[in-house]
């Protein structure tokens, strides 16, 4: 049996998990400690939960209730509590709606940290989640499903975040008078990498952003040995906008190569990439997230 | 009544009780109780208005666009079926406990604290409310739980239920919407929901502000802004919370909501007594604030009685249906939607 995804954590009954954790809360108050402002629930497969457990506990001080779900087959899943933290082992998935809208915090926000499963499961979910962040190792089937969820919570997902500077660094391009005013002869957008849909959902976000599926066809290079996303190349024959992972994995180089323009090149962070990271950026966010929604949907017509 | 007789209750009855009691007992001679008025919480809210000078002054239509009172079990008929199938959930939740619950909210500050005025600030308060059944029309939803996963486990739905017809269209959970014509509440509307085999055992008052007149933090910070709440938890965890929006700490300007929390269990320490260990020694000091006087309990049956001859009017052999472990049926969040409002997720 594979080690419980809360190891310092105590065993209990379901009906006994809010005092447990209230038990939690009095002793953190009497530390001193934060208060609790959001509930993070983390669904997916046992095998993507345990790098999530780790999140979540780099999250401590953040003053979250977090839930953890891993599926199975069990109507009567088992249930280990440690600080702020639930962890429900084995539950059948038709059911993670009922144990997240029983164990949610009341009043404050709910953020649905999604982690893979089946896509019927997802749309119960987000009624209950002020926030859906979407996170599947193959997100391909639960992104056909995007305007759908949007409809009923803002929805996010993990790649989208990963791609945050990637994404203001293209955009910072276009900040430089010379870069937009050869925006119109672009042509051509190559993507190398070895995240297949991460370098999708970029081609889609700049295609829908430049209002030019049309004339843009994109060039994806997936090879396993490089980053999720290596490089990003858009331009003609002369003219170039350049995106580059540094050999140090943790910069990307940017180049610019447009009449007019003397050299503009500069190497900026990625900035901190882990999980937890990550995920406490999504909580700070409550707003509707329209540039995903219209990326996701650009992603399509991306192969 | 010979035993046995199993009559619905409704006005018809409780006049002829109360009446069969006063032949006997002058009214402050008779203590009904609902234990609902014993808990600390309820007891509370009258403190909560009356002894502070910062609340009363916005408890109205100006600052207040609704309030939502639920009062949510996770547990199912359990071993209550013969009772429960002749009662349902309005006859045995919303009559009493929440029409209290609605009163107190919802009253005018009495003269004094004796018996006879919060009674008479009480029943002027229900006397307000409009019909539930008007018309061949109610704005009260009600369902029956199906199938599904509570606290745990797997549980049956009611009609596979120890004891309950398995055609039985008794109502399990009930919503409703409610309007007082006083000037106080005039269109303000009060949402009442109580269901069993609910996700969460918890039953509260959440009283919702009006937003602000001017959004200035769209700009910046393009969330929606939720709404300050003011929120009275009547059970588990007695307590009063204020849930309103701060700025998140960092260089940028987002904002989130937080709480700011009374809990009855840390703020005093000590146990807090039973409901029923309360009114018990209240009836025996004579003290009868907190139980329901005749009139009280006449008007409530005379509000919701309709609702039951509307629903017997629709001779309905099918009832609404919600997952055991859901917030009630989609008929409820369309009672919700109708108003552009949205229940709770507790």
């Amino acid at each position: 049996m594979s080690e419980s995804l809360l190891p310092s954590g105590v065993d209990v009954q379901f009906a006994d998990i809010e005092s447990a954790l209230a038990g939690s809360s009095d002793d953190t108050r009497r530390a001193g400690g934060t208060a609790l402002t959001a509930t993070v629930v983390v669904a997916g497969p046992r095998h993507r939960l345990v790098e999530a457990a780790q999140a979540i506990a780099a999250l401590k001080d953040v003053g979250v209730r977090a839930v953890l779900i891993s599926y199975g087959d069990n109507p009567a899943p088992g249930v280990r509590v440690a600080g702020h933290t639930v962890a429900l082992e084995g539950l059948r998935p038709d059911y993670l709606n009922n144990a997240v809208a029983a164990l949610r915090l009341s009043s404050l926000p709910t953020l649905v940290w999604w982690r893979g499963g089946g896509t019927k499961d997802i749309e119960g979910l987000a009624t209950l989640a002020d926030r859906l962040v979407l996170d599947a190792e193959d997100p391909r089937e639960v992104w056909k499903w995007v305007e759908n969820l949007a409809q009923r919570t803002s929805v996010s997902d993990l790649r989208w975040a990963r791609l945050t500077r990637w994404r203001a660094l293209m955009a910072n391009f276009f900040d430089i008078p010379e870069v937009c005013a050869a925006a119109s002869s672009f042509s051509a957008l190559r993507v190398e990498g070895s995240d297949r849909p991460a370098m999708c959902l970029f081609a889609g976000w700049l295609l829908s952003i430049l209002g030019s599926e049309q004339r843009i066809v994109p060039d994806l290079r997936e090879q396993s040995s490089l980053a999720p996303i290596e490089a990003v190349v858009l331009g003609d024959g002369t003219q170039q906008l350049v995106l580059r992972m540094a050999a140090n994995r943790t910069c990307v180089q940017t180049a610019a190569t447009v009449p007019n323009l003397p050299s503009a090149c500069r190497t900026v962070s990625l900035g901190n990439q882990q999980l937890a990271a990550l995920l406490g950026e999504e909580l700070r966010i409550r707003a509707r997230d329209v540039a995903f929604e219209r990326a996701v949907a650009a992603s399509r017509n991306v192969s | 009544m010979a035993q046995g007789d199993r009559r619905e209750t409704d006005l018809a009855t409780a006049r002829e009780l109360n009446a069969i009691v006063h032949r006997h007992y002058s009214e402050d001679q008779v203590y009904r109780i609902d234990h609902y008025l014993g808990k600390e919480t309820v007891q509370n809210l009258m403190v909560f208005r009356f002894a502070n000078g910062m609340f009363e002054p916005i408890w109205n239509r100006r600052y207040i666009d609704h309030v939502q009172i639920t009062a949510a079990e996770t547990v199912g008929v359990e071993r209550r079926a013969s009772y429960y199938e002749g009662a349902g959930a309005l006859r045995d939740m919303v009559q009493n406990h929440l029409m209290q619950l609605l009163a107190l909210v919802a009253m005018e500050p009495p003269i004094a604290f004796t018996a006879e005025s919060v009674r008479d600030r009480k029943v002027d308060t229900i006397l307000a409310a409009q019909p539930l059944a008007h018309n061949g029309k109610t704005d009260v939803v009600r369902a029956q739980y199906a199938a599904g996963w509570v606290a745990g486990a797997e549980v049956p739905g009611y009609r596979q239920d120890t004891g309950v017809s398995p055609q039985s269209t008794t109502e399990t959970f009930v919503a409703l919407r409610m309007q007082l014509d006083s000037w106080r509440w005039a269109g303000v509307p009060f949402y009442l929901r109580t269901g069993k085999r609910m996700p969460k055992r918890t039953t509260e008052i959440a009283i919702q502000m009006r937003r602000p007149p001017l959004e200035i933090f769209r700009r910046v910070s393009p969330s929606a802004v939720a709404a300050n709440l003011l929120i009275i938890n009547v059970q588990p965890d007695e307590g009063i919370s204020v849930r309103f929006e701060a700025k998140l700490p960092g260089t940028r300007m987002q904002l989130a909501p937080v709480m700011m929390n009374f809990r009855y269990g840390t703020a005093f320490g000590g146990a807090v007594p039973e409901a029923y260990e309360t009114l018990l020694l209240d009836a025996m000091l004579g003290d009868p604030t907190l139980f329901a006087r005749h009139d009280f309990v006449e008007r409530s049956w005379e509000l919701i009685t309709p609702v039951h001859e509307h629903w017997r009017n629709e001779n309905a052999s099918t009832i609404p249906t919600y997952e055991a472990g859901e917030w009630g049926p989609a008929e409820a969040d369309e009672l919700m939607a109708r108003d552009g409002r949205r229940w709770r997720t507790l």
